[in-house]
Order: structure tokens, then sequence, then C-alpha cells
């Protein structure tokens, strides 16, 4: 009776398995895109960058994991931070990300992005790769999205370069100096001198 | 010996589905991963196989942007005077070229010099092995610089086939070639730049036109007339991403050093 019924179960789980795929690499597409469409929208109708930053603050605490990203960008240093400085970590890396990303925007002017076919590097990884055409310029857009932190961004490769590799290179150094402390200090030192 | 069909079907849609999945990745992906017990390894932007960590906090993140950099202190003192000369000079010198010069003028100016370096683009399209590439270069060159009145207006962006096209140069060539990176320098003006694309820069300098003409003439490159419009026309594009990379950030250097050997590597890897 079992051996009878094993080709129809195996059936079963290959559909299931292969549903499974499609389906989370759709959610991950379906997510990024409403995350997309909101960003653009309110930088259409933000009168200056104060306001866009403020704008789409909401968006990017709903679509992007500031804890995972920063986890990754601190690297393996991140198991000698504090519970306490793992927190001040995340604030601070939070606040720095935001002010990177909408420093790429100027209210009014749109970009039009072009989504292309979704993969799944790694189970409950998804990379949708994307063309943001700017400014008259074109740039190659990879958001890398994670099932573990409920499909948002971990991570953005804009023309080849990953926030968090560009970030890991930069909290490598300053862990190698002075810890947690000096990564912190790092932190702040940026948000109190950057643009 | 009978074969049920339920299994031969299932085995097709397993077969199927992992080169499915595979195939897109491939295509797409800046990491491909190749599937083990364990955790997976993965190829990351340098074509290094490196290995996911299980927590995630040991990944290809560390490894995307390694390069030696035996000469930092040098480095960072060319850096620092780069800086200032960007600041100070080139900036100034960029925004009065836009406040000045009409957007209609640029346009021209940016499109013939850029229809110039037909040369630099064609023969690595060639090293390369590329002869598609090669071939719609040369095409995209005498559409533009005959339909283009010389190169002034980019005829080609109304062929959807000329649109789009790689833009190789010689240190892109050396990679392909499976030259590495070597070490990391920076160079007064130029900026960041690997041991092969400083090797590479003389290529390009050797392929392009407005070289010739100083060699053949060497008075005109003392002609601000000739040799300006070329430097200035990308100021502004260069000095724009000069800024996206390194403004908000913990240590400036090191954040344009790993984005140029992101950069790079990916450049190679098309």
């Amino acid at each position: 009776m079992m051996k009878r019924q094993l080709p129809l179960l195996l059936l079963v789980f290959c559909l299931f398995s292969r549903g499974a795929l499609i389906a989370s690499t759709d959610e991950a597409e379906k997510r990024l895109k409403t995350a997309v469409n909101q960003v653009t929208e309110i930088a259409a109708h933000a009168p200056d960058r104060n306001a866009l930053a403020a704008g789409v603050k909401p968006t990017l605490q709903n679509i992007l994991s500031f804890e995972t990203m920063t986890r990754r960008a601190v690297g393996p240093g991140w198991r000698q931070f504090t519970p306490e400085q793992q927190k001040e970590a995340v604030g601070l890396f939070t606040t720095l990300i935001i002010r990177t990303y909408t420093a790429k925007f100027t209210p009014g002017e749109l970009p039009s992005v072009t989504f292309k076919a979704a993969s799944s590097p790694a189970p409950g990884r998804v990379e949708i790769p994307t063309t943001s055409s700017y400014k008259g310029s074109h740039y190659d857009v990879v958001y890398r999205l994670d099932e573990s932190d409920d499909w948002r961004i971990t991570d953005v490769v804009i023309e080849g370069v990953s926030m968090i590799a560009n970030y890991r290179t930069q909290f490598d150094a300053e862990f190698k100096q002075g810890g947690a402390e000096a990564v912190i200090k790092a932190l702040n030192r940026s948000l109190a001198t950057s643009k | 010996m009978k074969i049920n069909p339920i299994i031969v079907l299932c085995l097709f849609m397993m077969a199927a589905q992992s080169a499915i999945h595979a195939s897109v990745a491939e295509k797409t992906a800046a990491v491909t991963v190749v599937k083990k017990a364990k955790s997976p390894k993965i190829k990351s932007h340098d074509g290094k196989s490196v290995r996911l960590s299980d927590d995630d906090l040991n990944d290809e993140y560390g490894r995307a942007a390694s390069v030696p950099d035996p000469i930092q202190p040098l480095n960072r003192g060319t850096f620092w005077v780069n800086h200032q000369i960007y600041r100070y000079i080139f900036r100034p010198v960029s925004r009065a070229y836009d406040t000045v010069v009409p957007s209609v003028v640029r346009k021209g100016v940016f499109n013939v010099f850029d229809n110039l370096e037909f040369p630099k683009r064609f023969v690595n399209d060639l090293l390369q092995g590329r002869l598609k590439s090669a071939g719609q270069e040369s095409e995209k060159f005498v559409v533009n610089t005959v339909a283009g009145v010389g190169g002034v207006m980019k005829v080609s962006d109304r062929i959807p086939a000329l649109t789009d096209l790689p833009r190789p140069d010689t240190g892109q060539t050396f990679a392909k070639w499976g030259i590495g990176h070597g070490a990391y320098v920076v160079l007064p003006i130029f900026g960041p730049r690997s041991a092969r694309d400083t090797v590479g820069l003389a290529g390009d300098i050797a392929l392009s036109p407005v070289f010739w003409v100083s060699i053949w003439f060497p008075a005109v490159v003392w002609m601000p007339a000739v040799t300006t419009p070329d430097s200035v026309r990308t100021l502004h594009d260069r000095l724009g991403a000069y800024d996206a990379v390194t403004e908000n950030t913990l240590d400036r250097y090191l954040a344009a050093r790993s984005s140029y050997i992101q950069n790079r590597s990916k450049a190679a890897s098309k």
C-alpha cells in the first residue's frame, strides 16, 4: 500500500517545493515593489530634502531590516557587543542608512525603476535586480531580501557595490582599533559631521 | 521492467526545478551559489569561492572588497590632496561650467568626446573576443559621426540595438584575461586605481584620439580649447559619484577603496 503511494507523495512534494520557491520570490517582489512605489510617490511630492527624509522613514523602516544590516556590516565582531551596544549601534546605523538613502534623491525628480527576474541564490534569500533611471543615467541596483526578516531588504548593491560590504570594510578597521566602543564612536562621529 | 510514469515525472520536475533555479541565479545574481550539505558555498564579487557562515556574520561581505593596500599611508596622503583639489578646484569649475555653458552645448561637447572614445571601446571589445559588440560599436560610431554631425548628436540612442552597449576599457580586458587587481593605489587627480587598472589607464590613454593629436602636434596640449572640454565634461558625474561614495561614511578613504574594487570587479564580470 505504502509502496504504491510513494510516487504520489513524491509528486506532491515536488509540486509543493517548486510552488514554495515561486511563492517566496513573488512575495519578496511584491513587498519591494510596494515600497519602491511608496518612496517614489513621497519623493514626487516632498517640498525639500528634510521633508523627503521624514516622509520616507516609515516606509524604509518597514522594508529595510536594520538589525540584520547592522549585524552583517559589523561582522564577527558583533558577538563581542553587549546587548546595549548592539541596540545603540542599530539605532545609529539606522539613521546613517536613512540619511545615505535619502541623500541620493532630489525632491521632485523621480527615478524610473525596471524590475528584472528575481533569483534565489540560497535558501531563504532572494535577489531582485533592477535598473534605475535617474537624471538621465542608468544604474544597476540589486536588492537582497531575507525570508528570516519577513522578506525585508538586508543589502542593496548599486553598480556592483554592496552597501553592507562597503560598511563592513569601515567597521572592521574601527573594531580592530578599539572594539565595539570604537565602532559606536565612529558612527556618532559620522552622524555629527556627515551631510 | 516497468517504469512508473509518476516517478519519471517527479525526477523530471526535480531536475527542471534545479536547472531553473541555477540558470536564473546565474543570469541575474551578483552572487551565485553551489549547494552544499551545510553552509552553502558562494562566488563573491571578485570571483573567489567563499562559504556562507551559519550565523551569517562571516559571509561574503567581509571578502567582497578585499585588496592589498601596502602603501596605505602614501595612498591616504594622496587621497587627502585629491579631496582638497576636488573640493576647491574641480567643484567650482564644474559649477561654473554647468552655469555658464548651456545644457544643449554641454550635451553636444559630451557626445563629441564620448564618440571619440570609440577606439578604446572597439579595441577592447576585440581583445575580449566580443565581436558582436565590436561590430555594434563600429555601427554606432559611423551613425553618430555621419548622421550626428561629427558626434554632436547621439543619433544611435534612437536605435534600440545600439543603446546600452558595454563600455569596455583596458583594465577590464586585463581582468577578463585573468589578471587580478594587484595592489591598490591612489593616483594624483585620477584617484583610486588598482595596479592592473593603472596599466589599463595607460592603455586607455594610448587609445585616445585626443592623445594622438597631442603626440602629432605637441603644442595642442596647451590649447585649452582642445583638451579642457574632455576633462570638464565628465566632472559633474565624477564628482557626483565621488560624493555618493564618500558621504555618510565612517572613513572616506576606506569607503572609496571598497566601492572602487567592488565596482571594477562587477565591470570585469560583465
